[in-house]
């Protein structure tokens, strides 16, 4: 990890909603940046705009204001420097794990021979070599999961943007494919932006993780994560884990005890 | 085996009830055939040029017209189902329009395409335009956005967004609307036919009529129906095929 | 993007929606009067506007309209109770229903409607050849939803009824079709709508009975704005029927 090259700037982004009856700031003013290699978490309570956030910098919506520049150059609308991988199962029912890694390729243009030596590569790196010919539909949710990763992977971002894409997944399915994504980001050297809801998470795989305030989201806190690297999953179990984690949870319990208490107030009371 | 028993004994009683009644002679005569002449009009029919010179004929307009009023449907379907303004606006009129009867329009439909085969390929497209263009909105709406926000974030082109993700997303309904396109288009061309033609199965059928040829009748009344759904069961099949592939 | 808060606006569809259609007929309009389009194939939209009075007033349509609403009527009370009985005889024999039910699709399949010129020598040329008509081609969807809807019952609900220890017609009867009905419901008014879509076509074919018999005559006689005028009065009246039948289906599945 090189600290110094800046990868992907993140500019004073604000995007509100507009309604027939109000206007919701779903993310105020939000700057940050990610350096090569490193991997940025970003998390807060539901509601907080991360969601809107990743649609944003990933070029799927456009902010109200604010610049999202990778390397030096801004960014206008989905562009292949910047990977989305996304919370939903979102492989293609269609086509086998092969052809879904393939897709980003195809759309290239690149030649069949290229394409199939790529493909492999990825397949392998997410560990998924053996499984070319199955559909996902034959797979289990982690490993369609891997295969949306090596989908996005196959693109060779410059930055891979992540919305909770454990999401779908059991506990301990999650944890085994954290650890993965971890084993394959360290591999790359790839620089990540991760959304999550999961302090664990957070903390397993990143650097440095940004908490989010409750509604309009803005950057309550940014908390370096100085736990070693190369890293496993054993690191959960570390003493340091856990004081990262106490410390988040302090950053992040009021914004999410202002967000249920929003949540109760908009619930229909009994008369 | 069980199975195919009482398959067997419930056609067998079919038959067998059918020839007593052919026997009896209690209705009016030849309503009720005896089997054997259905049977051997039958197979009259399978040795006559003249039935699959109709027959080709009605089946190269039903194709025809499956052709016209199905590409009109897809791409009708398409943009209603990719606007939300234009399918809150005219998809209405199509749901409303589509279980009216189509036959009605047979007369105007002389008049634009003549009485030749432009009637009956017309009749055909206006009757399977319905629902292919309904299903194919509806299969529009139900495609996986996410599926949708893939294909942005790697920056697919209108034409690879179509053709790589929205057809293949959508081939199910897609077939299950060639299915009902494929129906409801027989039924217009063949119900045209009897009403005015000098070709194709729904002119024999009338022929038939007319002379009074009842077993013939029949042996045509068969064949159609085992045609068509034969060919039903072929497009469920692929339809069947695509999933069990996945 | 744009286009999102447009498309929430009640009246904007709306407007679009008519305002293409007034478009189009006045378009129509302009063609014929410029003579791009001949008036003896398509008549003015004016003169098709102003001929609903009279096919209204001279036609009769008033005991045209009841007497295909009589047929349809008769149909439907066909169609729905020996639909429902042979779905719910398919449904209670297993052996029966593994033997028959493809049978039954299959025939929802064939153009059944083409049976017409067949009744008509076994019936004659009245109106219980349409009568049949419709009840034959209703058929089918009625008995598969039937079959579907009773085999859909919640297993846990059947498990209530055997806890208070019921009969198995009182299971049937308080159980399995009551929570059947809405799929039941869904099959009978597929099966009503192709008996009137097919009750109109062979009036029209045999050119006996109601509405659909009215076109056929105005077709004969040539007389080109009376006959679009009856093509779109059977159309309004199939779709009343229609969005009767939705509302119904609404009304009584929720």
């Amino acid at each position: 990890m090189n600290a110094n090259v800046e990868v992907l700037r993140v500019e004073n982004i604000v995007k509100r909603f507009v309604t027939a009856r109000e206007t919701v700031t779903a993310v105020h003013h939000v700057s940050f940046t990610v350096a090569q290699g490193e991997v940025l978490a970003i998390i807060g309570p539901s509601g907080c705009g991360k969601s809107t956030l990743f649609n944003v910098i990933g070029g799927l919506v456009k902010g109200d204001e604010g610049s999202v520049a990778v390397e030096g150059r801004t960014m206008s609308g989905p562009d292949p420097a910047i990977g989305m991988v996304f919370q939903e199962e979102s492989t293609f029912p269609w086509r086998t794990v092969a052809d879904n890694v393939a897709f980003p390729l195809e759309l290239a243009g690149l030649a069949k021979k290229e394409r199939i030596e790529r493909v492999h590569h990825y397949l392998q790196l997410v560990g998924l070599k053996g499984f070319e010919r199955h559909h996902p539909a034959q797979l289990s949710g982690g490993m369609r999961q891997r295969v949306a990763i090596a989908r996005t992977l196959a693109f060779a971002p410059k930055v891979l943007l992540m919305d909770e894409p454990f999401a779908a997944l059991d506990e301990q399915t999650r944890l085994l494919l954290g650890d993965k994504v971890l084993q394959i980001q360290q591999e790359l050297a790839q620089t990540t932006l991760l959304i999550t809801h999961s302090i664990a998470e957070a903390v397993q795989l990143s650097d440095r993780v940004l908490v989010m305030t409750y509604r309009p989201g803005r950057v309550k806190s940014i908390v370096d994560i100085k736990l070693p690297r190369p890293r496993t999953a054993e690191i959960i179990g570390s003493k340091e884990f856990g004081q990262y984690v106490a410390e988040i949870w302090n950053d992040l319990r009021d914004e999410a005890s202002l967000g249920m208490k929003d949540a109760e107030a908009h619930l229909p009371k009994a008369d | 085996m069980k199975l195919n028993l009482l398959r067997l004994a419930i056609l067998g009683s079919i038959l067998l009830f059918w020839e007593a009644v052919a026997a009896s002679g209690l209705l009016f005569r030849d309503v009720v055939p005896s089997l054997l002449k259905i049977a051997s009009a039958l197979g009259h029919l399978g040795v006559n040029a003249d039935f699959y010179h109709n027959l080709s004929a009605t089946a190269g307009e039903v194709g025809i017209s499956l052709a016209i009023g199905g590409s009109i449907g897809v791409v009708a379907g398409l943009l209603l189902g990719g606007s939300r303004l234009l399918g809150k606006s005219f998809e209405p009129y199509i749901h409303y329009l589509g279980p009216t009867p189509k036959i009605i329009f047979f007369p105007v439909m002389i008049m634009w395409f003549g009485i030749g085969p432009g009637s009956k390929i017309a009749m055909g497209a206006i009757s399977c335009f319905f629902p292919v263009a309904l299903i194919t909105a509806a299969g529009m709406r139900q495609i996986d956005q996410v599926l949708i926000r893939v294909g942005r974030s790697f920056r697919a082109s209108t034409w690879q967004m179509v053709t790589k993700i929205y057809f293949p997303a959508m081939r199910h309904p897609m077939l299950n609307g060639l299915r009902l396109g494929f129906g409801v288009s027989v039924i217009g061309v063949l119900l045209a036919e009897t009403k005015l033609s000098n070709r194709g199965l729904g002119f024999l059928v009338m022929q038939s009529y007319s002379q009074f040829d009842m077993p013939g009748m029949y042996a045509l009344l068969l064949v159609v129906f085992a045609l068509a759904i034969l060919v039903n069961a072929i497009i469920s099949r692929l339809g069947g095929l695509a999933v069990s592939e996945i | 993007m744009t286009t999102r808060p447009l498309a929430e606006a009640k009246w904007l569809p709306a407007t679009l929606g008519l305002g293409g259609i007034a478009v189009a007929l006045l378009l129509a309009e302009l063609a014929i009067r410029m003579e791009w389009l001949s008036r003896f194939i398509v008549p003015l939209p004016s003169d098709v506007l102003m001929s609903f009075e009279r096919i209204i007033l001279e036609e009769d349509v008033l005991s045209r309209f009841l007497a295909t609403a009589g047929e349809a009527l008769a149909a439907a009370l066909l169609v729905s109770f020996v639909g429902v009985a042979l779905g719910a005889l398919l449904h209670g024999n297993r052996l029966l229903r593994r033997a028959c039910e493809s049978w039954v699709a299959g025939l929802a399949a064939a153009p059944l409607v083409l049976l017409y010129p067949l009744f008509l020598v076994i019936f004659g040329r009245n109106a219980l050849t349409i009568v049949m008509i419709g009840f034959v081609s209703g058929l089918p969807p009625a008995i598969l939803k039937t079959v579907e809807g009773l085999s859909g019952t919640r297993k846990v609900l059947l498990d209530v009824g055997r806890s208070f220890s019921l009969s198995p017609s009182q299971l049937f009867w308080k159980i399995r079709f009551p929570s059947a009905l809405p799929v039941i419901f869904v099959g009978v008014r597929l099966g009503l709508m192709f008996s009137l879509i097919n009750i109109v076509g062979v009036e029209f074919l045999i050119n006996f009975g109601g509405l659909g018999q009215l076109v056929n005559e105005l077709a004969e006689r040539y007389d080109l704005a009376a006959m679009y005028a009856a093509i779109c009065f059977v159309i309004l009246v199939s779709i009343c029927f229609f969005i009767a039948s939705e509302k119904l289906e609404r009304w009584l599945v929720s």
